[in-house]
């Protein structure tokens, strides 16, 4: 697609990348089931099982150096994310929490490693379905817990205030729990890995076209491969961090749905 | 930044948010329908005002 873009304008200058960057296409014929998106989630799981299964095989008080290093992810989800936030009862959401933060981890740095080189959550429809389980389990453990009605009376009006006031704030409140919630969870990953795989790409490309145009251009390019590489080191913060923020999130909105009060 | 910090950064923004949307959808349902232009505006300052209130009540009195 690119390279069709670039000989069609041959001469004409620069093609920026743009959104249908992210649209690729079928590997195996027409079978739009088979992009490199779908066959990068499918990559992942391989990898993260692989990889706990090996590290956890053979178990020694002693670790080994793989062992130590699934047991640091492990015990960070299991202490900083769930334990820290959710409280007494956080055991059971352990599984969940950590399959969500590595999956999501994984599939982040897909954008950094070289010859993958594509997020798979800028395409929006995996944060989305994520999100979505992220709010089918908080809904489901709160109603489980406190009883529908309860559950959301609590939710749409909050004790000691006065009664006219709930008509300006019971809709923001439904609003909030009901749809803003899993839309800014997803968007804010979408979001972030398509900015970024977007800005490395500008940068990337850009300084390869530099590296054609003419001698004063040529000299121009290293400081765009310079700042494209950069900003793969500032991608891979923010791939951690927004992996680190989905799971965060997730745990706080389940922990809200166990208490009491919220 | 603290779990507890994390939690009140994104609760307040999806209340602002929520709030603009709601009262100011509202707001404009109305302008179209009555053929007014302020409505709109009324909505909005209404719905931010709700969410800072909400905002309030939730993380201001403890």
């Amino acid at each position: 697609m690119r390279d069709l873009l670039r000989s069609g304008a041959e001469g004409g200058g620069f093609v920026p990348p743009s959104s249908g960057d992210f649209e690729l296409p079928p590997i195996f014929g027409d079978n739009i089931y088979t992009t490199k998106p779908i066959a990068l989630v499918f990559l992942s799981v391989i990898l993260i099982s692989a990889f706990f299964i090996i590290s956890s095989r053979k178990a020694a008080v002693l670790p080994s150096k793989l062992q130590f290093a699934g047991e640091s992810v492990y015990t960070f989800v299991r202490n900083d994310l769930a334990k820290d936030v959710i409280g007494h009862d956080f055991l059971r959401f352990v599984p969940y929490l950590f399959t969500l933060f590595t999956f999501i981890l994984v599939n982040n740095l897909f954008g950094i490693i070289p010859l993958l080189q594509f997020p798979t959550m800028s395409r929006v429809s995996f944060p989305y379905i994520l999100a979505l389980t992220v709010y089918l389990v908080f809904h489901y453990v709160g109603i489980r817990k406190q009883g529908a009605i309860k559950y959301f009376k609590e939710i749409m009006f909050m004790p000691g205030v006065p009664k006219a006031a709930y008509i300006l704030i019971t809709p923001l409140e439904i609003l909030t729990f009901f749809l803003v919630r899993p839309l800014t969870l997803s968007l804010r990953l979408f979001a972030n890995m398509f900015a970024g795989h977007l800005l490395l790409l500008v940068f990337i490309l850009g300084g390869e076209h530099l590296l054609q145009g003419v001698i004063g251009l040529k000299l121009i390019s290293p400081f765009a491969f310079g700042i494209g590489i950069v900003l793969t080191f500032f991608e891979f913060m923010v791939q951690c961090l927004q992996a680190y923020i989905f799971t965060l999130l997730a745990a706080l909105y389940i922990a809200g749905a166990l208490a009491d009060e919220h | 930044m603290s779990s507890r910090e994390e939690n009140a950064m994104w609760s307040i923004f999806g209340y602002l948010l929520s709030g603009l949307l709601f009262w100011g959808g509202i707001g404009y349902g109305l302008d179209k329908w009555l053929g007014t232009a302020y409505l709109t505006l009324i909505g909005l300052l209404v719905g931010i005002s709700g969410a800072i209130y909400l905002v309030w009540l939730r993380f201001g009195r403890q």
